[in-house]
């Protein structure tokens, strides 16, 4: 089994009378990039704060990289993490902030740290602005760059691409893509699209409870469904579902027909090719392919 | 090796957070206002003082009292003066006695506001991390006790800059209007007005650093902070409205006081040990010393329990 960046074991946050997240188990492989996903009050970023240790929890167990988040000090070095609503300390000039933060995580040359962060994220200008003079999509770079100092082996990233615009957050995509493998990145988001193309496994929450943890493709099923999109012609289900692995068939609407197939029997490549060539036989044509469901799909039936 | 970790992790706090402070505007308008309430102080307290004794040398060179005659009853008239303001501490009042009047009084008068310009100065320190979350910048590098320490540390420092430099001002203005004020007592005082504010403050810096850990609004922590001066202040007043049973007082106002068990709760506030701190005697002096230490420690303690504690 591979090793282990995060563990959540059975962790619940009640505020009061009112339960934010409850009994919620899942595992971070390290190296992965994992999502955490869900609607609004799902619980996403309290299950995140309390990762990052801001947010005690009231029963469970949390470990970072072994550690306890809630034990003083101990994530220093370990985790670097875009809050999702904390706001820079408005006063600070952007370098001298970065430069001190790494010297509170005892970088040995925080300033050449804080420079290479900020030339990260594509924002070395603001090395003498006030943080309270920057715009929303700017602050959100800073606050990623100082994510990123120091390299630490765990990255925890609440919507960083929230409110920022398509070419920044593009930007922002390639150097979490960057991140994969190198480091352990857990990403919140409610961009299902970002999080499908970056992430190798989720989490679903909804309601304070987790609906789902597995990988990202068994989450979008590629290693069991395929769909094509028909153009003209009848398709030929009967002889579909005889194919060899075929679980099943059938034509949904738009005329996509969706194929279910056993992963551990047959290859995706080789039944999607015989499909499209019993197609093909059959005189229909066909518009496109593709694997699995989407995400979005998959978290609009599971919450 | 753990322990140098943390003092490392406190010394960048410090540091980060007085450069801050220091680039800050608030520090310097506070300094300023400071500055400008204790020259206002010296102003009006040097004016009466010098009006006073002019009058009273005039009356008594009417008497026909002479050089030595009228000295002796500016001397008692000093005295009563002290003794009202300060103590009836004989070795209390003789140490004081060296020292200019206007002095004193600005002085006293001056750490009367002391608290509330710590207030001031730092309701914010923690609770204005803490309401806007900024604070979740810092948690995930540095203990949070790390935090609340290196922030205390560099508020004492940079009020200890700010009553070393007011201090200096007001022994300078009272030795220009009194020169028979001499060099040796001069720097003795400075020393001493220095190290006895700077420890009466520290015991008011535990206290708002401790209101800033408890709120995450910078106002209502500030509400809270001079609330409980208040309640310091009140607690104190109380205690010496009464004689503790078996209280031995003297002076007029002493025996207007009446025995009751109330008069132990002066104990149970810092500000009943301050005028000590200019006790003449070390052991006076030692003990309000680490009364006050104790009291901030024990706010310090408090506000590190809470920061602990809370979700942030």
């Amino acid at each position: 089994m591979s090793a282990l960046a995060i563990s959540i074991s059975q962790v619940s946050k009640h505020f009061g009378s009112k339960i934010a997240v409850n009994a919620v188990s899942f595992d971070v492989v390290q190296g992965h990039c994992y999502g955490l996903i869900g609607p609004n009050g799902a619980g996403k970023t309290t299950t995140f704060s309390m990762m990052c240790g801001y947010l005690f929890p009231t029963a469970g167990q949390i470990r970072v990289m072994g550690a306890d988040p809630t034990a003083p000090g101990a994530l220093k070095k370990i985790v670097g993490v875009l809050p999702q609503d904390a706001i820079l300390p408005p006063t600070w000039p952007v370098g001298a902030l970065l430069t001190y933060l790494g010297n509170l995580s005892g970088l040995p040359n925080a300033e050449a740290e804080a420079r290479s962060a900020l030339d990260r994220v594509q924002l070395p200008e603001t090395w003498s602005l006030l943080a309270g003079q920057l715009s929303h999509g700017m602050a959100k770079r800073v606050a990623m760059a100082q994510a990123l100092m120091g390299s630490p082996p765990v990255i925890l990233l609440d919507e960083p691409t929230a409110g920022l615009d398509p070419k920044i957050a593009a930007a922002v995509r390639g150097i979490i893509r960057d991140l994969k493998g190198k480091h352990t990145v857990v990403v919140s988001s409610h961009n299902l699209q970002e999080l499908e193309e970056l992430c190798d496994a989720s989490a679903i929450l909804d309601k304070g409870k987790l609906v789902s943890a597995a990988t990202m493709a068994e989450m979008t099923g590629q290693s069991a469904e395929f769909r094509v999109q028909i153009a003209k012609g009848a398709v030929p289900l009967a002889e579909i579902k005889a194919l060899p692995g075929c679980r099943d068939a059938r034509v949904e609407e738009n005329n996509v027909l969706m194929v279910n197939f056993d992963g551990m029997a047959v290859q995706p490549e080789e039944i999607i090719t015989r499909v499209v060539a019993l197609l093909a036989a059959k005189n229909c044509l066909i518009l496109g392919v593709w694997r699995g469901k989407s995400l979005e799909h998959r978290v609009l039936q599971l919450t | 090796m753990r322990r140098v970790e943390d003092l490392n992790e406190i010394a960048s706090v410090w540091r980060g957070e007085v450069t801050r402070a220091i680039k800050s505007g608030r520090v310097v308008v506070l300094l300023i206002l400071f500055l400008l309430f204790v020259g206002l102080a010296l102003t009006i307290v040097g004016f009466i003082n010098y009006q006073l004794n002019a009058q009273a040398g005039t009356q008594l060179a009417s008497a026909g009292a002479d050089a030595a005659q009228t000295a002796e009853a500016m001397a008692k008239q000093k005295a009563g003066i002290l003794s009202f303001m300060f103590a009836d501490d004989e070795a209390m009042l003789e140490s004081l006695a060296k020292v200019p009047l206007v002095l004193l009084i600005v002085f006293k008068v001056t750490l009367r506001f002391v608290p509330l310009l710590i207030a001031l100065m730092g309701f914010d320190q923690l609770a204005g991390e803490i309401g806007p979350k900024s604070i979740r910048y810092f948690v995930v590098r540095v203990k949070r006790s790390s935090l609340v320490f290196g922030k205390f540390l560099a508020q004492a420092t940079i009020f200890g800059l700010l009553l070393t430099v007011s201090t200096i001002m007001m022994v300078v203005v009272a030795r220009v209007l009194n020169p028979e004020f001499e060099a040796s007592d001069v720097v003795l005082w400075t020393f001493k007005l220095i190290v006895s504010s700077f420890v009466l403050a520290l015991a008011y810096l535990g206290l708002t650093t401790l209101c800033s850990a408890v709120l995450k609004q910078g106002s209502v922590a500030l509400a809270l902070n001079i609330i409980l001066l208040f309640v310091l202040w009140f607690v104190a007043l109380i205690g010496e409205f009464y004689r503790i049973p078996g209280e031995v007082v003297t002076g007029a106002l002493g025996e207007l006081r009446t025995e009751s068990l109330f008069g132990y709760l002066r104990y149970a506030s810092v500000w009943h040990y301050g005028q000590d701190l200019l006790h003449p005697h070390w052991r006076q002096f030692l003990t309000a010393a680490m009364v006050h230490v104790g009291f901030a420690l024990t706010f310090l303690g408090l506000a590190q329990v809470v920061i602990n504690k809370r979700d942030l």
